[in-house]
C-alpha cells in the first residue's frame, strides 16, 4: 500500500482506492485498497462476515460506495450493474443467480445480453461454442432448464454465462460453496485454464484458501471490512502463522 | 417453452421478492458434474427425443384446434359463435397480461384499464371521424402501449402489494374520467357505433365475419408474444422475474425492461378492447369497472400463468363462467364465480393448463407401459 500518491492508478489494471461500502446505516468496508494487474488471478481471503462478498458487490456496483474503482483507467465507481457490465466487468455472484426456468441456454445468451447490433447473432454463436469448449456438459444440457442442474453444473453455468460477456474482468464469488471438493477442483482448474487462455483478470473470494491459493499470483486477507495482509500467493501460502490466524487451517 | 412446463409455471409473489439466491446452494454435488459421462449422455438423448415427440403432437394439436376454430362457426347457432368471439377479445387481453404476471413477474389489477383504453379509442375514431375499421386497430394498440409505458413507470419502484394497489386506482379511476368527458366518450350513456360488416365476396354473416376477425387478431397475438418470449427482450424480461440482481450484472436494465413488460402487456390490452367495440358495437364505462380488471387476472390464474395455453382456457373462464354462476344461482352469481375459482385453484394449483399437461403426461405414460 506504499504507492497511495500515485494519482494515475499506475499500471495498474484494477486499482481500488480507500474503499467504503455498506447497505444501508451498516457500513461493512472500511477503507480497502488493493491492485490487480493485468491477466492477473488475485484471491480474497477472510472468514465469514469480513465483507468479501461486500467487496466483489461494490467493484460491479451492486451497493453504494465511496472511494475509487479505476479499471483500465475508467472510474467505475458509482456506476449501476448494468453500466459496470458494459464496461466488461463480469460477476458470478454468491449462489450462482442461474435463472432457474431458463433453459442452459438461454442462461447462456443472457451473459451476452449487452452484445447486440451487426455480426452480434454470430459472435454470440462463436462465443457459445468456446463456453460448450470449457465445459462440454453444458451442451449435453443445453436445451434443459437451469433448475434440473447439479450443483457443479450450475456453477458451471454461472461462469459460463459470465464468459459471454467476453469479460476484461471477472469477479467470483466463492465458486466452491456447497460442491465437492472433486468438482471444485475441475471448476478451478478451469479458471486457471480460461485465465491462461484469455488473459482475462480474475478477482476470486473464496474460504477454501488452499484452492484459491493454488491459482493465484495475489491475494489478500480481508477481516472485518479491512485488508489486514497482501502479499503473493506463495508468500501467504506458506506463512505458517498467517495460515492460522486468519485462514483457519494447517499447511 | 416446452423447457418451462417441466418446473410449472412461474407465480409472481405478491410480497416483495427476496433474493432467491442460495435456494439451491446447499444441493450435494453428484460428483459427475464435470463429466458428461454415458448416463449424462444417455438422458440428454432420451429428453432430446422425447422433445421432439412432443413438440410434434403440440404441432398437431394446435393444427387441430385451429381447424375446428375455423370450421365451428359454420356449425354454431350465431349467439355461440358471438360467445366465441368474446372468448378470442378476452384471450388476446389474456395474453398481454401473462407476458407481464407470468413471464415478466409483476402484477397488474389495472388490466382492463388498457382494455377500455382500446375499446374508446376505437369507439371515438368510428364516432367522430368515420376512420375505416381496420385503422383503429393499430392505433388502438399504439395507444395502450404508449400508455402501458407511462403507468409501467411505478412499476419500477414498486413490487407486489404495493405496485397491485398502484394497478388497482387506475382501474378504479378510469370509469369516472370516462364519464366526465361526456362531449367525447358519451359519458354514462356511452357510445353505439356500426359493426363492421362483412365484405359481400366472403359470403358470411355478420357474427362469423366478427368471429373471423377476432380470430386472425388472436393468431397474430399468438404469434407475436411467442416470438417476443423467444427474443432477446423476453428472455431479460424473464431474468428480471427470476433474479433482478443476477439480471442486472448482465448488463439488463431493470427500469427500461420492467416498464416495457407493461407497455407490451397494455398494447395485446388495448388490441383486444378494439375488437371489443367492433364485437360489441357499443362502449359505456360501466362496462369497464374494477371488476372486469379482476376477473381478468382471476381468469388467467384459473387458466393457467406462465403458459401458453392459459390465456385461453382464461378466456374461456371468463367469458363463461360468469354467465354459468348466473344460471346456477339467480341471487349471488358472485358467490358462484368465487367458490368456482376456489375449487379450481385447490384441484390445479398451476391453472387449468397445468392440470391439462398432467393429463396428457398420464395418459402418454399409460400408453407408454402397454
Ligand atoms: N444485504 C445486506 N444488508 C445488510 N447487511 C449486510 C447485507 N449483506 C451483508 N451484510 C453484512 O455485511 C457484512 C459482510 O458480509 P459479506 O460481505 O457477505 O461477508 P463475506 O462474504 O465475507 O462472508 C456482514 O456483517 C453482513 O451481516
Ligand atoms: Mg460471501
Amino acid at each position: 500500500m506504499s504507492e497511495r500518491s500515485e494519482p494515475a492508478a499506475g499500471d495498474a489494471f484494477l486499482a481500488v482506492e480507500d474503499l467504503h461500502a455498506g447497505y444501508g446505516d451498516a457500513r461493512v468496508l472500511h477503507g480497502v485498497s488493493l491492485r490487480v494487474g493485468q491477466g492477473e488471478i488475485c484471491a480474497i481471503l477472510g472468514p465469514n462476515g469480513a465483507g468479501k462478498t461486500t467487496l466483489l458487490r461494490a467493484l460491479s456496483g451492486m451497493c453504494r460506495v465511496r472511494g475509487s474503482v479505476r479499471l483500465d483507467g475508467t472510474d467505475l465507481a458509482g456506476r449501476s450493474p448494468d453500466a459496470v457490465a458494459r464496461r466488461g466487468v463480469a460477476h458470478v455472484p454468491e449462489g450462482r443467480g442461474t435463472f432457474m426456468p431458463l433453459t442452459v441456454e438461454e442462461n447462456l445468451r443472457l451473459g451476452a445480453f449487452a452484445r447486440r447490433g451487426r455480426g452480434a447473432r454470430q459472435s454470440v454463436a462463436d462465443d457459445l461454442d468456446r463456453v460448450y469448449g470449457y465445459f462440454p456438459v453444458l451442451r449435453t444440457r443445453m436445451r434443459q432448464v437451469a433448475g434440473s442442474l447439479s450443483g457443479g453444473e450450475q456453477q458451471m453455468l454461472a461462469i459460463g454465462r459470465a464468459l459471454m460477456l467476453r469479460p476484461r474482468l471477472l469477479l467470483l464469488d466463492e465458486p466452491s460453496l456447497g460442491l465437492a471438493p472433486l468438482v471444485t477442483r475441475e471448476l478451478f482448474g478451469i479458471v486457471r485454464t480460461i485465465n491462461a487462455e484469455e488473459g482475462t483478470t480474475v478477482v476470486v473470494v473464496e474460504q477454501n484458501a488452499h484452492l484459491a491459493l493454488g491459482v493465484a499470483q495475489q491475494a489478500h486477507v480481508l477481516e472485518t471490512g479491512r485488508i489486514v495482509l497482501s502479499g503473493s500467493a506463495e508468500r501467504i501460502q506458506a506463512d505458517e502463522q498467517v495460515a492460522q490466524s486468519y485462514l483457519g487451517y494447517r499447511v | 417453452m416446452s423447457e418451462r412446463s417441466e418446473r410449472g409455471p412461474a407465480r409472481p409473489s405478491l410480497v416483495a421478492p427476496v433474493a432467491d439466491e442460495g435456494d439451491h446452494v446447499s444441493e450435494p454435488s453428484d460428483g459427475r458434474a464435470g463429466l458428461p459421462g454415458q448416463a449424462a449422455e444417455a438422458s440428454a438423448g432420451a429428453r432430446g427425443w422425447r422433445g421432439a415427440l412432443v413438440a410434434r403432437w403440440r404441432g398437431i394439436a394446435v393444427v387441430a384446434l385451429l381447424a375446428v376454430a375455423i370450421y365451428a362457426p359454420f356449425e354454431l347457432v350465431p349467439f355461440r359463435v358471438f360467445q366465441f368471439t368474446m372468448v378470442l377479445v378476452y384471450a388476446v387481453a389474456l395474453i398481454g397480461l401473462n407476458l407481464l404476471v407470468g413471464h415478466a413477474g409483476q402484477i397488474s389489477l389495472g388490466h382492463g384499464a388498457f382494455f377500455a383504453v382500446g375499446a374508446y379509442t376505437t369507439a371515438i375514431m368510428f364516432d367522430r371521424w368515420d376512420v375505416p375499421y381496420p385503422l383503429t386497430l393499430p392505433a388502438a394498440a399504439a395507444l395502450a402501449f404508449v400508455l402501458g409505458w407511462a403507468f409501467g413507470l411505478p412499476a419500477v419502484r414498486l413490487h407486489g402489494l404495493y405496485l397491485a394497489l398502484v394497478t388497482l386506482a387506475i382501474a378504479i379511476f378510469l370509469v369516472p374520467l370516462l364519464k366526465r368527458f361526456e362531449s367525447v366518450t358519451g359519458g354514462s350513456m356511452g357510445l353505439t357505433l356500426a359493426k363492421p360488416a362483412p365484405p359481400a365476396w366472403t359470403g358470411l354473416a355478420p357474427d362469423q365475419w366478427l368471429y373471423f376477425l377476432a380470430l386472425a387478431v388472436t393468431v397474430v397475438a399468438v404469434l407475436l408474444a411467442r416470438n417476443l418470449l423467444r427474443s432477446r427482450v423476453g428472455r431479460a424480461m424473464r431474468a428480471v422475474r427470476d433474479n433482478e440482481a443476477a439480471a442486472e450484472v448482465m448488463g439488463v436494465r431493470l427500469a427500461f425492461y420492467k416498464t416495457l413488460a407493461f407497455a407490451w402487456s397494455a398494447m395485446f390490452a388495448g388490441a383486444a378492447g378494439c375488437v371489443y367495440t367492433w364485437v360489441i358495437g357499443f362502449v359505456s364505462p360501466d362496462s369497464f369497472a374494477v371488476t372486469l380488471s379482476i376477473t381478468l387476472l382471476a381468469g388467467l390464474v384459473v387458466g393457467g400463468l406462465g403458459s401458453p395455453a392459459g390465456p385461453l382456457l382464461g378466456g374461456l373462464f371468463v367469458m363463461f363462467v360468469p354467465s354459468l354462476s348466473q344460471d346456477v344461482n339467480e341471487a349471488a352469481p358472485g358467490v358462484v364465480f368465487g367458490l368456482l375459482i376456489i375449487a379450481v385453484m385447490y384441484v390445479a394449483p398451476t391453472g387449468l393448463a397445468g392440470l391439462a399437461g398432467r393429463a396428457a403426461r398420464t395418459i402418454g405414460r399409460t400408453l407408454r407401459r402397454e
